[in-house]
């Protein structure tokens, strides 16, 4: 499946491990404009500054979580059809649930492997 | 209030003396002495539960402890990550050279996987200082016959624990009860 390997990605963690192996992770697949943000509200910020191909945003962060990112990304009229894969460890089928009636594409729970990764990003942004 | 109490005992007195003034002295004495022997009770069961040594010892080494784990974990984490990257990023062309290169970066991954061992055993500290707070809590409130107070509510607590649950803060769950990547694909067709 094609993808743009020239898409800007947004990763969003608030833990710096997990940020560097996305970023390894998608470095391995070929991106490579790859940002981050610590948080819900860096992200937004960063997502009203730069036009992204996709968001990979954690769930559980300070001040701002992952599912109140998702809420205000699907309710901002400029940004509600960027694509958003939730990558978390919540792993309650009552979160997968939450997400998805958000409007997340996609949802990964960790631990992951790239095959996953690669499979959800296809999935979500593949032509 | 003097008179009511008076009249309590008088009441409830069971054929003992009563002195002249209606005053019941026997079962006032009988009950100073349960409430003093109640007193002793609790007094021996707050020794027993040596406060002071839990706050002053065992709770500070479970929470270095547990800082340790976090420590070394990510030291552990850096080293591996940063010898990955290392031969990722190697544009060595020379094969032997290369190959001495990779076996120094995996022998550095090697000694920093020792980590576990430390953690481990750091761990199991851990759950020994639990596991002895919890004992003498549970001795504590089963001798004293503690009952948890509703009405008790830490306000920072209530805003955490509604925080958590009006954002889905749940954590990760056991393996036996978290959803699996295959069920959640399915929910995404």
């Amino acid at each position: 499946m094609a993808l743009d390997l020239k898409m800007p990605i947004l990763v969003v963690d608030d833990y710096q491990t997990m940020v560097r192996i996305i970023r390894n992770l998608l470095k391995q697949l070929g991106f490579e404009d790859v940002d981050d943000a610590s948080d819900g509200t860096a992200a937004l910020a960063k997502l009203k500054e730069k036009k992204y191909g996709l968001v990979i945003s954690d769930w559980n962060m300070e001040p701002m979580t992952g599912y109140e990112l998702l809420r205000h990304v699907r309710s901002d009229e400029a940004l509600r059809v960027t694509p958003f894969i939730m990558v978390t460890a919540e792993s309650k089928t009552e979160n997968v649930i939450a997400a998805k009636k958000a409007g997340v594409n996609n949802y990964i729970v960790k631990p992951f492997n790239a095959q996953t990764l690669k499979a959800k990003i296809e999935a979500v942004c593949g032509s | 209030m003097a008179t009511a109490s008076a009249q309590r005992v008088r009441t409830r007195s069971r054929g003992a003396p009563i002195d002249p003034g209606g005053i019941d002295l026997p079962l006032i004495v009988r009950e100073l002495s349960a409430v003093a022997e109640y007193v002793t009770k609790i007094k021996r069961e707050i020794g027993a539960l040596r406060a002071n040594e839990l706050y002053r010892a065992r709770i500070p080494v479970a929470h270095d402890e547990l800082g340790n784990v976090v420590n070394a974990t990510q030291s552990a984490t850096n080293t591996i990550m940063a010898a990955a990257e290392e031969i990722l990023g190697s544009r060595e062309e020379d094969f032997e050279t290369y190959r001495t290169f990779v076996q120094d970066k995996v022998t550095q991954i090697f000694e920093a996987c020792s980590f576990q061992d430390i953690t481990g055993q750091r761990i199991n500290k851990v759950v020994d200082e639990l596991a002895q707070v919890e004992k003498r809590l549970s001795r504590f409130a089963e001798a004293v016959n503690l009952r948890d107070q509703a009405a008790h509510v830490d306000p920072e607590d209530a805003a955490k624990q509604a925080r958590k649950e009006q954002l889905l803060l749940n954590g990760p769950q056991d393996a036996a009860v978290a959803v699996s990547q295959d069920d959640i694909d399915a929910l995404f067709g």
